[in-house]
């Protein structure tokens, strides 16, 4: 019993982290352009097949396989995302930032389609799932019997580091500032001569940024990519945001380690739970928004006449 | 006012013209694109299209003048919709998949209209449409198969179900709103699909099969339709069946756009607060949204399910409530018209993008991010209501 839980509790901790990866992401986006980004988890699920892409390009430029390309290969990647979410919120997002919500919604949605079928299309075999490889293995230590893989310290550290990355970069950098203004007020903060365009692009780059991240370490827990595990990702994600509140960071990471933890309990102690996860996430979804209707951490929207 | 219509209003036989004109150019379209074949056709059909919406957007009172003859001579223009729409199996003849696409174009844009009256009239996000609809197919599937209920009993039952789930979705819509509401809706329609990829009973991922055709005064469904010695294919009933559904929901849509409750329904959407302050139940008329919404899906569904005899949890996912409400911005919100045509174009267009194998769902994700930024408003965007005159 015990075993099992650590177990679950190591399960639960690295996807709970892989969860609030992609939710801080769409927190940062809607807090900045009032826009909810769904295909936020295209874009992050992007990452995975730029990295094998870039890994093979580099071992067959190079000649010698080895592990050190995949590192290489990985940074790429994160990078390529990065500016992918910047030419995305260019040509396409922004022009929705003063639409209606849902006609932004629906145009991501569509977008998130476009992404997938850009991948399916590029990348050789893109229907057919790849085989991603565990960025790193073997065992750190064990607790109670149950070993405790390098990978899932790795996805630990990581998040907690990016975390805390995110909040000093928002907390005390000029760039940081101007950002949290923006998601203040947009219009006020342009009054205060702070250029909105800029503010867009370094959040898209950020938050993509840590999307591929999100995109890399799903892919790696998982063994392999698939061209369409963005469209989950994204739900995921977004709900993980939604119900610990838009716009809040603490919010997002909460709502990721909820948006886990259901599915790993109802995977555990559910007869038959791993088909039914996504029906106990979403109920779960439905529960908070009723009692909560602004999220876990969210501030409660004020309407003045 | 006297002088204005009577310098914008077109004469008596000038508005009889128009209105034949204008409904059997659109039926020749209409037929025109469905027969293309090869992508070139397509492409030039479209470049037509897209002339014609050009010059709407270039000169409004195109519009104006036609929506102006049409209600000149309302009876004139009526007789020849019903005209077009009874003869246009007749056009179409033994091509079995044009009408296939007709009776699917014809039920989204009865999914499309019922998604209207929250996302149009009342500008409430719903992405649980495919969820109502997947209520009603499985519903009407499940009485026909294990109860031997015929499809005119099953339709009434698989209504009302969907009308419970409609209400059921219509309570979190008071306390929530905007994105927070848009996701309680999709998180309703993933536990619907997923509820039905999952239980036994409903046939999990292989869905249901052997829906039994219905039947009419002896008349099977699953047969062919003789009129005056001229035979037509099977589907033709289920065309007649689902055009009737659309007049339905026609009519229905009038009449509560011109009701209090569409009047309601519009405030709402114009200032919730302001709303609330002259005395309308916020709360009733957003569930009512709902439960309206529901209960046309269901109509739709049920017929698809009987259609095509075979429904599986694929038929009704996420995906699918996104396309009917990219069918209503596309089309214009709150204009019955527009619902129509964009439920027509997105159920035809990609299927003619088919030309394109492979690359269709790509062109079509790039056709609406583009129609968006293009125009936003819809083709047909909302027109503001005229009060005092009946017509």
């Amino acid at each position: 019993m015990a075993e099992l839980f650590v177990q679950q509790l190591v399960n639960w901790i690295t996807l709970g982290c892989i969860y609030a990866l992609l939710a801080i992401g769409f927190s940062l986006i809607f807090g900045v352009l009032n826009v909810i980004h769904f295909s936020h988890g295209d874009v992050a699920m992007t990452s995975p097949f730029i990295a094998l892409a870039a890994a093979q390009a580099l071992a067959i430029a190079i000649g010698v396989s080895s592990p050190v390309w995949l590192i290489v290969a990985v940074c790429i990647a994160v990078f390529a995302v990065g500016l992918i979410g910047v030419i995305l919120d260019k040509v396409v997002i922004r022009r929705f930032r003063d639409a209606p919500a849902m006609m932004a919604l629906v145009a991501t949605v569509a977008l998130g389609i476009v992404i997938r079928e850009l991948i399916r299309h590029l990348y050789p075999q893109g229907s057919n799932p790849h085989a991603f490889p565990r960025l790193v293995s073997g065992v750190a230590f064990e607790v109670a019997g149950v070993q405790v893989g390098w990978f899932t310290v790795l996805v630990i550290l990581l998040t907690l580091s990016l975390v805390a990355l995110l909040f000093a970069f928002l907390r005390l950098t000029p760039l940081g500032l101007r950002i949290r203004a923006a998601s203040e007020d947009r219009i006020v903060a342009r009054m205060m001569g702070i250029r909105d365009t800029r503010v867009f692009r370094a959040t898209f780059f950020v938050a993509s940024a840590i999307g591929a991240i999100a995109g890399l370490l799903f892919a790696s827990y998982a063994g392999v990519t698939r061209f369409d595990f963005g469209v989950m990702a994204g739900l995921l994600g977004f709900s993980a945001a939604v119900i610990g509140g838009l716009g809040s960071m603490p919010g997002a990471i909460l709502g990721g380690l909820i948006i886990a933890g259901i599915e790993v309990l109802a995977q555990t102690f559910v007869p038959d739970g791993a088909s039914y996860r996504l029906v106990f996430v979403f109920l779960l979804v439905i529960g908070v928004l009723l009692f909560r209707p602004e999220g876990l951490l969210g501030r409660p929207v004020m309407v003045k006449v | 006012m006297g002088a204005r219509m009577s310098s914008e209003m077109p004469g008596f036989g000038l508005a009889t013209v128009l209105a034949v004109g204008i409904q059997i150019l659109g039926a020749a379209f209409l037929y025109l694109i469905l027969k293309a074949e090869g992508g070139w056709q397509v492409i030039g059909l479209l470049a037509l299209l897209a002339a014609g919406f050009y010059l709407i957007e270039k000169r409004p009172q195109i519009t104006e003048y036609v929506t102006a003859s049409f209600s000149r001579v309302p009876v004139v223009a009526l007789v020849t919709a019903v005209i077009v729409v009874v003869l246009f199996p007749f056009a179409v003849g033994n091509n079995t998949y044009v009408l296939h696409l007709l009776i699917v174009a014809q039920l989204y844009a009865v999914l499309a209209l019922a998604l209207n009256f929250q996302l149009g009239s009342a500008n409430i996000p719903n992405f649980a449409t495919g969820a109502s609809y997947g209520i009603g197919a499985y519903v009407s599937a499940l009485l026909a198969i294990n109860f031997g209920l015929s499809f005119w009993l099953t339709l009434p039952a698989a209504a009302i179900a969907a009308t419970l789930f409609g209400f059921l979705i219509g309570i979190p819509s008071m306390r929530t709103r905007d994105t927070y509401l848009a996701l309680v809706t999709i998180a309703f329609g993933v536990v619907v699909q997923q509820l039905l990829n999952n239980f036994d009973w409903t046939g999990g991922p292989n869905g249901l099969v052997g829906i039994p055709a219905p039947s009419l005064f002896g008349h099977s469904f699953a047969d062919p339709l003789v009129v005056f010695g001229w035979k037509l294919p099977s589907q033709a009933n289920f065309y007649y069946l689902s055009a009737l559904l659309v007049v339905v929901a026609i009519i229905t849509a009038h009449r509560l756009h011109s009701s209090r409750i569409g009047l309601a329904w519009n405030a709402l959407r114009a200032d919730e607060i302001a709303a609330r302050a002259q005395g309308i139940n916020v709360a009733w008329f957003k569930v009512l949204a709902f439960a309206v919404d529901a209960f046309l899906a269901a109509f739709a569904g049920t017929i698809y399910a009987f259609y095509v005899s075979y429904i599986s949890p694929d038929n009704f996912t996420f995906l699918v409530s996104v396309t009917i409400m990219t069918m209503v911005i596309v089309g214009g919100m709150d204009n019955i018209f527009g619902v129509i045509v964009g439920a027509f174009l997105l159920t035809i267009l990609p299927e003619k993008l088919r030309a394109f194998s492979d690359y269709r769902l790509l062109f079509f994700g790039i056709v609406i991010i583009g129609f968006l930024m293009i125009r936003p408003q819809g083709l047909f965007p909302q027109r503001i209501r005229s009060y005092g005159e009946s017509r």
